[in-house]
């Protein structure tokens, strides 16, 4: 097991389970994964623990046979690595000696015994002194011991850091699941209700947990997600939000993140008020708490639901985010379910190429559902945005999660408000304004007798009324099966051409009548016309009948706080201390051996060296060194 | 003796302008700001003394960028009306100067690499030093502009994709630089260059097609004085994994006969790919390290197994591994070469691959 064999094949399915481990995203929620794999893969996959392979008991054993691997390496090399450390090569035979590559003789008047020794160990040589056959000296010189003790660090580094993250895992907690003292809570309930044995207690050693804290709320426990359930922490502390706030530059892109947060501690009830934001978290009682998201705290809106397809007035709905608010509309029960607001919304804005960040406002999201259960998600925005040069209201629609929203435009009037529009439906909904527009378009066409006129009002109106019950759907459906194939076209862009001109005409006369009114205050207004019928037409296909307006709102918003126990870290920092040093002593330190001998009464030495790494800066380094010896002689 | 004079005015230079950042925008800086400053001034009067040309690569750049401070005089508006800024010292031309630069240097690398002529090699080092102070002095003159956007949204220019592609250049191009001229060869240019090239020619792409040539402000996860540090030191990595590859190409080339007499010896490219490989394992494990002490400070976990941490664990294994086979069972030849440049590609896709095809919480640089 402590071979190297057996420690790199670990390895390499260490790196391809973690290789899996980024290509399949991990800990989402179980049903996308269904969504994409559908019901034998989703098994098959979760059966090996894929959606969370990096918590897998699987993948905890093999990290754990590493770690021994690696100690029993550490273990059984030591010794061997000290023994070297503290060895002196000194039983090398003459021969040996001059078969050594590097072998050099150099002559000298005076052997200088001591200096050369002074000499050498002012080169970090560290000295051992022999006579060999009894007579001739032998000077064993050796330097960079710290190389070997390099490999020591790093492979200690490894054990200690892998311990410091397995002290951070869960496997304490896997095992008290395996024996059945703990248990994943799978159901969404409120915290008094769920069983003791989802909760972890104050004294769990190590976890990173969430808590989600709405502004002026507090709680004293965390959630911990695990695969598709969650536990209970227990806190040492109670944490309430004062204020959550986000900062923006000009530009309209988040800045910064801050939680004011007060920590009671449970103990000695002492109190902590403290700012946190992202990158500069707090440690209370050994827990650190970071800065992670935020979201909406369950803001209060007032709100107007405006009939797209009648010109019945407004009905006021006071609602709250993440409450389920329910109306009674024509006898049937519909829910509101709101399920964010949000204040600012960055949004890349202008033409393609050009597109620049910007804040478009607020915007909130709900789903409507109806009394069978079935539901469509909305998402609206408070205040109109530019589109194409004007102005529009804009709400996304949307059948299931997976789909895109598909926006209904709504232009704004002159005024920027609703108010144009909701004029506008009520003149396309008046019989009597439709009459006297389509005959004044009758008149103003061919006229040739009155009652040809008059029928030709008739048809306008007729066309005009068949597009206010149903949109340009209803005309295209009429004109399908009414008009034979070739002449479709022709006859369409004649009746969206009478439908057109009626609308523009509904709306001049509306100015006739009522000249201080200001919300078709436009230079053409036949294009704020156009966009009104284009609109009012796709409400058909918008899935409810209401145009939700946001009058106010009282914005409360929720922080989402992380919450860490890491006994680890300090293991794991120290461990990352031990591993560069490590590295550096393996690759930066050269590690060389060197033997002088004189025979006795000689006029010369001998030189021989040698190193476990003999490369072209060892070779340097010998150089280096004949040349100092030989300048010491030449003295 | 003379050279001593040299190495003591480039400390004092540095130290002054270190002084001067000190004075001025001390009030701007946290403790660990101060800390990064000193250390950068110690760091790079280290790499002057060691390294006499790094002294004039780097008074050159920061000569252009003070010039193009100069120039500006405090109004971004001045790079559209001011010659020198708008063709040559606003970053954007600077960085276009270095694009331009480094696909010269490769043609006329080539060149020499087969007409054998000293002097094309003197000149193909000549633009690619060019290249660099352009790099170098563009990044700088960056840094600056973001402050004249908005003091709040001035960072150092290592914050996108962007950007570190042009970090990525210039180090992986003075990586080069050092070993071309401590192992006197020039002849690694023509291959070297070509990964330079390649990134040369994304960040083109980039820069046209997706006008990332834009300074968005940071958001809050970046802001932190550790930016400063982790992004830096990764890119050494890069770069040295990066060159190592390459070298390992030309290693593998020598055993053919013809580019044999045409490229260093075996064992001089072998010592280039072990040194470089090692220089490069050492900061990407620093990086890798502080990355998770950063991460531990801004996700509340020193490890997260993010995609890009655990490529960055793939990254660091494999050339554990590489260097284990060398050092300790001595393995040497074409295994270590083919394994290297496998090296570069899981490195890319760590460096880039994670960015384009895995979503995470290093989503800086999204395309």
């Amino acid at each position: 097991m402590s071979s190297m064999r057996f420690a790199i094949s670990m390895l390499s399915v260490v790196g391809l389970a973690s290789i899996i481990g980024t290509v399949l995203q991990q800990n989402q929620p179980y049903e996308s994964y269904i969504v994409n794999f559908g019901q034998f893969w989703f098994e098959l996959f979760e059966m090996l623990s894929l959606y969370n392979v990096y918590q897998a008991t699987w993948f905890l054993l093999i990290l754990f046979f590493l770690v021994a691997s690696t100690s029993l390496c550490v273990y059984r090399n030591t010794p061997q690595v000290v023994k070297d450390i503290q060895r002196f090569q000194e039983n090398i035979r003459e021969e040996s000696l001059k078969r050594n590559k590097y072998a050099l003789e150099i002559p000298f008047k005076d052997f200088k015994r001591l200096e050369l020794i002074d000499f050498l160990k002012g080169m970090q040589f560290k000295i051992r002194e022999k006579k060999i056959n009894g007579q001739d000296d032998l000077i064993i010189a050796k330097k960079g011991d710290f190389q070997k003790l390099g490999y020591i660090f790093t492979h200690m580094a490894i054990i200690i850091i892998s311990i410091g993250g397995l002290m951070d895992g869960n496997l304490v907690f896997k095992l008290k699941e395996s024996m059945g003292i703990k248990q994943i809570e799978m159901q969404d309930k409120p915290i008094s209700e769920i069983s003791k044995k989802s909760w972890l207690e104050i004294s769990n050693f190590s976890y990173r947990a969430n808590m989600l804290l709405a502004e002026g709320e507090s709680q004293d426990v965390a959630v911990i997600p695990v695969k598709d359930g969650y536990l209970i922490q227990d806190l040492p502390f109670s944490v309430s939000l004062n204020d959550f706030k986000i900062e923006h530059y000009a530009s309209g892109q988040p800045r910064s993140f801050e939680s004011d947060l007060v920590i009671k501690s449970k103990k000695n009830g002492e109190i902590l008020t403290r700012k946190i934001s992202v990158n500069k978290p707090l440690t209370f009682e050994g827990v650190t708490i970071y800065q992670s998201d935020f979201q909406d705290g369950g803001s209060r809106m007032n709100l107007d639901l405006i009939n797209l397809h009648s010109i019945a007035g407004p009905l006021n709905m006071k609602a709250e985010v993440f409450k389920h608010n329910v109306m009674i509309v024509d006898n049937k029960k519909v829910n509101f379910e709101f399920e964010d607001f949000r204040l600012f919304n960055i949004l890349d804005i202008g033409p393609e190429k050009n597109k620049k960040p910007k804040n478009v406002g607020p915007n909130f999201r709900f789903k409507i559902r109806d009394e069978a259960g079935q539901a469509r998600e909305y998402e609206t925005y408070q205040l109109p945005m530019m589109v194409e040069d004007r102005y529009f209201f804009m709400s996304g629609m949307r059948n299931s999660p997976q789909e895109d929203y598909k926006y209904l435009r709504i232009p704004a009037d002159a005024d920027r408000s609703l108010e144009g529009f909701t004029i506008f439906k009520s003149l396309i909904h008046d019989g009597k304004k439709i009459d006297k527009a389509a005959n004044q378009l009758a008149k103003k066409n061919l006229i040739e007798t009155k009652e040809v006129s008059q029928d030709l009002a008739n048809s306008f109106k007729a066309i005009f009324e068949n597009f206010v019950s149903g949109g340009y759907n209803n005309i295209a459906m009429s004109i399908d099966s009414n008009v034979p194939e070739e002449k479709q076209e022709q006859v369409a862009s004649t009746y969206i051409k009478i439908i057109h001109l009626i609308a523009d005409q509904l709306i001049l006369d509306y100015q006739d009548n009522n000249p201080t009114s200001t919300p078709f205050n436009f230079d053409d207004v036949t294009v704020f016309s156009q966009d009104a019928l284009n609109g009012y037409s796709d409400s058909f296909f918008y899935g409810s009948n209401f145009w939700v307006e946001l009058r106010d709102f009282d914005h409360i918003q929720a922080s989402g706080l992380q919450l860490t126990k890491s006994p680890g870290q300090f293991w794991v920092y120290l461990g990352s201390i031990m591993l560069v040093l490590g590295i550096f002593c393996m690759i930066y330190i050269q590690e060389a051996r060197l033997w002088i001998v004189r025979k006795k009464g000689s006029k010369k030495i001998t030189l021989a060296f040698a190193s476990n790494r003999e490369h072209l800066e060892f070779e340097k380094f010998v150089l280096d060194t004949k040349d100092k010896i030989k300048r010491f002689y030449s003295h | 003796m003379k050279k001593n004079m040299y190495d003591y005015g480039f400390v004092a230079l540095l130290s002054l302008l270190g002084l001067y950042a000190l004075t001025n925008f001390y009030s701007y800086m946290d403790n660990y700001e101060v800390a990064i400053l000193v250390s950068s001034v110690a760091g790079f009067s280290y790499l002057g003394i060691k390294w006499a040309r790094f002294k004039y690569f780097f008074i050159a750049s920061f000569v252009l960028a003070f010039l193009s401070i100069y120039l500006y005089q405090g109004d971004l508006g001045q790079s559209e009306s001011k010659f020198l800024l708008k063709y040559i010292l606003s970053s954007q031309s600077a960085i276009m100067w270095m694009t331009a630069l480094f696909p010269l240097s490769l043609l006329i690398y080539w060149f020499y690499l087969f007409s054998k002529k000293e002097f094309y090699g003197n000149f193909a080092t000549c633009m690619v030093w060019i290249a660099v102070v352009f790099a170098s002095a563009g990044l700088l003159i960056r840094w600056f502009e973001s402050y004249l956007i908005d003091v709040e949204v001035g960072h150092i220019p290592v914050s996108n994709l962007y950007e570190v592609f042009i970090l990525f250049c210039l180090i992986a191009s003075l990586i080069y630089l050092f070993y071309e001229e401590k192992l006197n060869t020039k002849k690694l240019g023509p291959f070297v260059l070509i990964v330079i090239n390649a990134a040369v020619g994304f960040l083109l792409w980039y820069t046209l097609a997706k006008n990332a040539d834009v300074i968005q402000p940071l958001v809050p996860a970046l802001q932190s004085y550790w930016m400063k540090i982790h992004v830096p030191a990764n890119f050494i990595g890069y770069g040295a994994f990066s060159v190592a590859a390459m070298v390992s190409v030309a290693y593998l080339l020598t055993e053919n006969i013809f580019w044999r007499r045409h490229l260093p010896a075996k064992e001089i490219l072998d010592e280039m790919t072990y040194r470089l490989i090692a220089i490069g394992f050492i900061f990407f494990t620093i990086a890798t390290i502080l990355g998770a002490v950063w991460a531990a400070e801004a996700w509340g976990g020193y490890w997260s197994w993010d995609p890009k941490e655990t490529w960055a664990l793939i990254v660091w294994l494999n050339y554990a591994a590489w260097l284990h086979l060398r050092l300790i069972k001595g393995l040497r030849g074409n295994i270590l070469a083919w394994w290297s440049i496998a090296g570069l590609l899981i490195t890319t896709f760590c460096f880039l691959g994670v960015n384009l095809f895995l979503s995470g919480l290093h989503s800086y640089g999204e395309l």
